[in-house]
This record gives C-alpha cells, structure tokens and sequence, in this order.
C-alpha cells in the first residue's frame, strides 16, 4: 500500500477516480449499502459525518457538543442512551441496517447481531499505538462497506493536507515540547502521550510531546501536577472543559506558581476536541493548535 | 509471628515502622535535593529551583499529611469500634465516606459555584448528613450499637448506589472523583496539613476525656449505667469525634481505604488492651502505618512512572495484615457482643398468608413489568403483536432479576441466621467479590472478552474466593464471625482493585463498573433459563436443610444437644449460600442490597421461623429485582439504570422506613 507522505496529488486523484468508478459498478451490480446506520462511538461517528453519511441514531447524545462540537450533528439523530448499553428496544424499534461499533463493546456484539449485521472498527485496543494511522485503515474500510470509497480517500487526503497545513504553519514552534493535559482537578492531570491520537497530530503536525512517559492503551497517564516540573522547557497545552474551581485553586498554588512553563507564561487553552476521537478530531485537534499556539507566537513575538 | 508481635509489643511495631518510613523518607530527600539546601527548602524555597519547591512544596507537606492522616483513621477507627463494641466497625460504618462522596458528585455536577469555597466543606456538609440520619435513625434506641451500625451501613448503601448511578451517566465529568475517592495524598502546598493538624490535635485532645466512660461502655449497658453513665451522652460524644476526624480526613485526601480497621486492629493483637492504651496506639500505629506506606507508593511510582493512589495501596496491604491478623483477633476479641435477631414467633400464624400474598405480587409485578415500558412515543402498554417483539427483550431480563433477587436473598438469610449479624449479607462473604475479581481480570488481560469468557473468569473467581473462605475458615475452626470478616477483607480488596483501575482512567474501568452495579442488560433467554432453574431448585431443596437454620443460631451446645454436628452443618450452609450467591453474581453482577434487604423484609412482615423466613425472604428478594430492573429500564428512557443500583434505590428507603417503624 502507498504510504500517505508518498502520495502525490495526481496518483491520488486517479486513485479516487478508479475507486469511485468502480464503486459505480459495483452498486449497479449490488444491492444497495447500508442506509440506516447505527453508531455505537463517536470516532466512528464523526468519521460518518465526514463522508457525508448520517448515521440515524447513536450513543450519548447530549454529550456530543461538550466533547467532539465540531461537526455538529444533523437534528433528529436519535438518542440510544449510554455507550455501554445502547437501549435494545429502541434498537428493534428503528430497525437499523448497520451497527458500527468499537472492541469496547465486544462483550454485547452477540445481542447486537440480532438486530443487524455489526460491523467493529479498532482503533484503541490492546496493545495500543498508532490511532492515527489505524483511523486511516478503518476510515477506508467503513468508506468501501458504504460505497463511498472516494469519500472516504478524500478525507484522508484532507486530513494530510490540513497536518502538512498546521505543519507549515507552526515551524517555528518544532522545538518546543508541548504538554497536551486534561485536568482532572487542582492535583492531577491527564497528560497524552505515546499512542494517544493526539500525540500523532503532533508528529504529523512536526511537533514534539514534552510527555516521554509510560502511557496506556488509549495513550495517556494521570500524574500529579508536580511531576510536569521534569519537563521545565514544555509549553503547557490544556482542553476544555474544564471544571470550575481548577484555574482558581492553582492560581493560589505556590509550586504550580513555580513551575517554569507556568512563570514563563507558557500555558495555552485550547477548546474540546475528543482525544478517543479518528480524522476529523485529529483535523479539529491540528486546526486547533495552529490557530491558538500561532496567536501566542504572535503576541508574545 | 503473631506472638513475635505480641512480644514485641505496640511500642515496638510502631518504632520499626517508623525507622522505616524514616530511612525511606530520607532516602527521597537526598535524591530530589542536596542536603545542604534543606533548611534553606524549609526557610524560604527559591522560586526558580524546581527542586527547592518540590521538597518545600510537595514532599514535605505530603509526609506532614500522611502522618496526620494515618493518626486521625487510626484514632477514629477505634473509637468507632469501641463504641460499637465491634470489631469490624469502621468510618466507612457510618456512612461518612459515602455522605461525603455524594455531596461532592452532586456539587461537582449541578452547583460547581459551591466547589469555590472549597470541595473540603461541600464533604465534610455531606457527611454531617449521613451521620444526622444515622444518628436520627438510631436516636430512639438510645443509639445501640445494633441500630447504628444498621443505620449507618443502609445510608452508606444509598449514598454509593445515588454515586455509582451518577458516575454511570456522567462518566466524562467525573473524572476528578475518582482521583478524589481513591485517596492521593498528592499535595502542592501546605493547605491540607494546616487544615488537619489543628482539628487532629483537638479531637486527640477530646478523647483523653473520653477513657473512663469508653471503659465503662466496653461493659454491658446495664453496668454501665449503674456505674453512673449517661450511656446515650457518652455514645454520641465519642461518635461525633470520629466521625469529625473522618470528615476532616476524607474532605482533603479522599478515602484511605481500610486504615481504620487496620491500624486499632494491630494495636489491639500486639497486647494493647486498656481504653487509653488502645486510643493511644492506635493513632500512633495509624500514622507509621500511613507515612510508610505513602512512601513506597512514591518509590514505585518513581519506578515506573504510574500513579497509584495511596488510599488504594493501603487497602491492599490492609486486607491481607487483616487476615492474618483475623486469628489473634478474634480469640482476643473484647466487648459484648451484637444482640443478635430475636427469635419471636408470635405472628408466625400469618405465615401462610403473607407468603401467598408475596407470590401474587411477584407474578403480578412480573407481567405488568413485560407489558409496560417506554418507546419512541413514550409510555405504552405492549400487547399483541408489539408485545410478541417485546417479549424476547423484556421477560428474559425481568426473570433473571427475579432469581438472581431470590438466590441473593436465600443466601443473606442463610448468613444472618448463621451468624446472628443482621449486617451479613453474600457481598460480606466475598464470594462476589472473587467473581467480580475474575471478570476484572479477564477485561484487563484479553484484548476482546465475550460473554462465555467472562462468564468463565466470573465462574473461577467464585470458586477460589469461596475455596479460600472454607480454607480459612476452617483453620480459625469454622467460627462464623471469623468467616465474615474473611469476606469484608477480599471485599475490601476487590473494591481498592477497582478504585484504583477507575482512578487510573482506563475506559475499560467503565464496563467493570457497569457490570458491578448489577445490569440485567445483556441477558437472553438461556441465562434467563438457568438463573431460573438455580432459584426453582433453591426453592425445592431449602426445606431439608430449615431445620438446622432453626437449630444452629441457637449455639453449639444446643445443635450438639439436639444431634446436629454443629461445624459440618454450619459448613454446608456456609457452601449453599456461598454456590447461591455465586450463581447471582454471574447472572447480574455482585449485587449486595437484596441479600442484605430481603431478609429483613421478610422479618418486619413477621416470618421469623426459619422456612417461611427463608422463603418470604426469597419472594420479597424477586419483588424487589423484578421492579427495579422495569424503574431501572423506564424511568430514565432511554438510559438504563442497572438493576442492583435501582434496587437499593427503591429498597434501602423501604429498609429504613421499616427500621425507623420498628423503633417507634
């Protein structure tokens, strides 16, 4: 298979032709795909999203616009309630076509398969690493499943395009090690780094993770604050949301005072994007940094 | 070693460990920064030295506040055990834990303006709470050890059922509470040694007052209070003291799980005996045992570079010194004992009747649950055709729930009348717990886990947590209050286990949550099929073995004088409500409530010999599971609510209610 930094723009373009060519045949030939897809995880539903198909009931909804917002999701898309429990009457009730799930559900796929044919997409499972690329891998193959090859190719090709974007864009900043943290509260945070999707935004993107730490499976540790201080030369980067009380209480915390990122007001907020998340995060992710991190290069430039 | 221990004596076990943590305390130091920059770290750090500020504002602070920690759980876990004359008493007893975890989900989710003066207060308000509602609860029996202990271990029920619920629904914003209920002495500054040193000293301070009258509680309560005691005074002055050291404890560093018990346990098996003694060592051994452990979870951590809360790590070292220490313990073991369940049998003519009245109910609740439930429209009642789509969703489930209720329910029965401990329940005997353990492992080490695999793990689990509980129980001949205490210890062990892998962050640690708090989610029709039978069978066998449940309560002199062997009798009933509780927890997780509920439901409806007991018990145990697996489907559409949770939500209030009738 080519690799993605080896793909020039014409080979990709009749790559996509060819591909959506024979799609063309294929679907003449074959019944239809699958129109009425369910999503047990928002990667896979962002990824969805991203070639133009509306899945028509997913997990957690309201929770969506807290922790991936962009793209917002189409209305009327219908609520199946928790991700570890999607609600089976309501499953049988609107008689979906297509379930996408992740090994996170694993342990249920038997009961989902009485209600359609259940596809598993893996991009964080034991042992880890490489979401980045296994997004491309499963971002393929969801696009050929629903005939939408050429959709599917143009995301990632949009999602190269937007890392050699942010790329450009952040030159000057490839040296400076970036903390990507999520507070936990005044004490911990959870620091990315190894295996996270975010940490291979940032290779794509140029940048260096100031976190050379162990990490699990979904590529990241919780710390206390305390132990950031190895990283003194680190520009901190922390997500929304954040709760509340955190910014007061370590505005009042001498040693967090005295961390030298934080003396050297280093420190940038960055919006929600979903760190469990495939392309379009990785893209919000990317777009984010080159926005904010540009600004502080200018400001404080 | 438990005699090298004795020998040794309070003083000595507290000096070695304390060398220890010393030495490893030192050790730290001079790695993180020279000697020569101590006093000027300790005078005034230099802000621009990393080094400087860690050891002024983190090592030292941290080393301050497990010590004090350490002291406050020691001393307030003996005063809890010696006013509730009960050697497994502890803060987590009263609900305190609980109480304070819930105010700080509730203020975290809906008022987090409340967390900005400080999540210290929003914890200590709501363990204030749940202490009022124990004591309120309890007033009107002059406070026994009996009632509060009841009390308390129903209100902490409820607390963690309305917690776990939260934590469920909103697992992303609750990431904060795990790191804060499992116990990270964590600091960057000074605020939580401040805070602690000024309430510890007072409390110690207080306590000193209290020896004579904590001596003469350890009396029975009628010689207490010809020696002039005002025994309901006296109670509350220690109670309030205890649980003040806990609040002030769990509202800064968490919950530092089983230090507690741990600390007057030892203090108590190395030969401190009189009422000072015990206090004083106590906290002593509190503190050495916390500032030691917190620094070997900081050696590790520097090993690897994972952080694991220290209020875990005690709680894995504990429950293992626990059982070894168990033993020495129980022979030792001071105090009147807990009045136990009274026999009466005057409303026993009813017997009939009120059972008849259960299964019709049962059957009832059961058919309106298949019929009844929520969909795209809302509220609608299924029959036909619909219903027929229906069916195969809504009956397995409902069944399962229904046996899964009558199993925990036999089993809890079983355990009470064996060990005349209205606090036993099957999650106390740790079977449960080594399902759970089981499945845990099982989530944790394969990539994908199918239901037969986790079945299997669950199954295993079982197997050896109930092996090891006849093994031990068996080396400690056989006694039932030794047995229970076994299975708090694997318990305890299991819940750090769980803690711990929550507080890391593992999204896996969702699905073994979800499990735990009992779903019915996934069950088809031949799990529905095999609970059903296991309880049916329960149901046919129980009758030959109700005369023991009759005759073993009553003491072994007794079960000798009447023929029964009393050890090979009190083994079988420990193995069936052992199997019983183990099928249970592989059909719906490791429920708790129904087991512990069921048989007291069926006491207040006035069974109180052992068939109709066992049998009311198992009916009402059904009823429950069966309406809290529909409110579990219903009320929150199109989120579920796992049917344990929803049990103790609609059960624990119904418990109280009885409680608090019974009193008046």
């Amino acid at each position: 298979m080519l690799s993605p930094a080896g793909l020039d723009r014409r080979t990709l373009l009749a790559a996509a032709c060819c591909m959506a060519a024979r799609g063309g045949v294929v679907r003449a030939s074959e019944p239809s795909p699958p129109a009425r897809i369910v999503s047990l995880d928002y990667g896979l539903t962002e990824t969805l999203l991203a070639l133009g198909i509306a899945p028509i009931g997913m997990v957690q909804v309201g929770a969506w616009a807290d922790w991936v917002v962009e793209p917002a999701l189409p209305a009327g898309m219908i609520d199946l309630g928790a991700d570890r429990e999607p609600n089976l009457e309501l499953l049988a009730a609107i008689r979906p076509d297509l379930i996408v799930t992740t090994p996170y559900l694993a342990a249920i796929r038997p009961v989902l398969e009485r209600f359609a044919p259940t596809r598993t997409f893996s991009i964080y499972a034991p042992p880890g690493g490489r979401p980045y690329e296994l997004s491309i891998a499963a971002t393929r193959e969801l696009a050929g499943l629903l005939g939408r090859a050429a959709e599917g190719e143009a995301l990632i090709a949009r999602a190269e395009a937007r890392m050699a974007e942010i790329r450009a864009r952040l030159r000057a900043m490839a040296d400076i090690p970036l903390l990507i943290v999520s507070f936990l509260d005044a004490h911990h945070v959870r620091v990315y780094g190894a295996g996270s999707l975010f940490d291979d935004t940032l290779k794509r993107c140029g940048l260096a993770n100031g976190w050379r730490g162990p990490c699990n499976y979904w590529g990241f540790a919780t710390v206390g604050i305390e132990v950031l201080a190895a990283v003194p030369e680190s520009r901190l980067v922390y997500l929304e949301p954040i709760s509340g009380d955190v910014l007061t209480k370590l505005a009042g915390s001498p040693l967090w005072n005295s961390l030298a990122f934080v003396r050297a007001g280093r420190i940038q907020r960055l919006p929600a994007a979903l760190m469990f998340g495939m392309l379009p995060s990785a893209m919000r992710f990317a777009a984010l940094l080159g926005e904010h991190l540009s600004a502080t290069e200018r400001s404080s430039g | 070693m438990a005699e090298a221990l004795h020998r040794k004596g309070p003083a000595g076990i507290v000096a070695f460990l304390l060398v220890a943590a010393g030495v490893a305390s030192l050790w730290a130091l001079v790695k993180l920064l020279p000697p020569g920059l101590w006093f000027d770290a300790l005078r005034g750090p230099d802000p621009a030295d990393a080094r400087q500020m860690l050891a002024a504002y983190s090592v030292l602070p941290r080393l301050v506040t497990s010590i004090l920690c350490g002291a406050a759980l020691g001393l307030a876990g003996v005063l809890l055990q010696l006013v509730l004359r009960n050697p497994i008493a502890s803060p987590t007893t009263l609900g305190v834990e609980a109480g304070a975890n819930l105010a700080l989900s509730v203020a975290m989710l809906w008022a987090p303006g409340l967390l900005a003066f400080g999540r210290e207060w929003t914890a200590l308000a709501g363990g204030l709470l749940a202490v009022a509602g124990v004591l309120a609860l309890s007033w009107r029996k002059g406070l026994a050890p009996v009632s509060v202990v009841l009390s308390g271990l129903v209100i902490g029920l409820t607390c963690s059922a309305v917690v776990a619920t939260l934590v469920l629904f909103k697992t992303h914003y609750l990431a904060g509470l795990f790191m804060w209920g499992s116990g990270s002495l964590s600091q960057q500054d000074w605020s939580a040694a401040v805070f602690l040193a000024p309430r510890f000293v007072a409390v110690a301070a207080l306590s000193a007052f209290l020896v004579r009258p904590l001596t003469l509680l350890s009396l029975d309560d009628a010689n207490a209070r010809n020696l002039g005691l005002s025994i309901g005074a006296a109670r509350l002055a220690a109670l309030i003291l205890a649980v003040a050291l806990t609040a002030c404890v769990v509202s800064t560093v968490g919950i530092i799980g089983f230090l507690g018990l741990a600390a007057p346990a030892l203090a108590h098996v190395a030969g401190a005996r009189r009422v000072g003694q015990r206090l004083a060592w106590s906290a002593l051994l509190g503190a050495a045992l916390l500032w030691l452990t917190d620094q070997c979870v900081q050696l590790a951590a520097g090993a690897d570079g994972t952080m694991l809360p220290t209020g875990v790590v005690t709680a894995l070292f504990g429950a293992p010194l626990l059982l070894w220490l168990l033993p020495r313990l129980h022979q030792s073991q001071q105090g009147a004992p807990l009045s136990s369940i009274g026999p009466a049998s005057r409303r026993s003519a009813h017997a009939g009747r009120v059972l008849g009245c259960l299964g019709v109910l049962l059957v009832i609740a059961t058919v309106f649950s298949v019929m009844v439930g929520r969909g795209l429209d809302g509220w609608h009642l299924s029959l036909g055709g619909e219903l027929d789509l229906l069916l195969p969703l809504r009956l397995p489930r409902a069944l399962a729930a229904l046996s899964a209720g009558a199993m925990l329910a036999g089993a809890g029965c079983m355990l009470q009348r064996l060990t005349g401990n209205p606090m036993a329940s099957p999650e106390v005997l740790g079977v449960s717990a080594g399902a759970a353990f089981g499945f845990a492992v099982a989530l944790f080490t394969l990539s994908e886990v199918g239901r037969g695999a986790q079945l299997l793990a669950a199954s295993v689990g079982a197997l050896v947590a109930l092996l090891a509980i006849l093994a031990l129980g068996r080396g400690r001949g056989g006694s039932s209050g030794s047995t229970l205490l076994v299975g708090i210890a694997l318990g305890a062990l299991f819940d750090a286990v769980v803690t711990a892998l929550m507080a890391s962050g593992d999204p896996r640690a969702v699905l073994l949550l979800n499990w735990m708090t009992g779903s019915t989610y996934a069950i088809d029709a031949r799990g529905a099929a095999v609970a059903l039978a296991a309880a049916a069978g329960l149901l046919v066998l129980l009758p030959l073995g109700a005369r023991w449940l009759d005759i073993v309560p009553l003491g072994a002199g007794t079960s000798l004088a009447l023929g029964l062997h009393p050890r090979r009798s009190q083994a079988v009933i420990l193995a069936s409500s052992a199997v019983l509780t183990a099928i249970a927890t592989l059909i719906v997780g490791p429920l708790t409530f129904v087991g512990l509920m069921a048989p007291h439901l069926a006491r207040q409806l006035g069974l109180r010999r052992a068939l109709p007991e066992f049998m009311g018990a198992a009916l009402a145990g059904g009823l429950v599971m069966v309406a809290a697996d529909w409110v579990g489907r219903s009320i929150a559409f199109p989120w579920q609510i796992p049917a344990g949770l929803a049990a103790s939500m609609i059960g624990c209030p119904v418990l109280l209610w009885l409680l608090s009738r019974r009193s008046s």
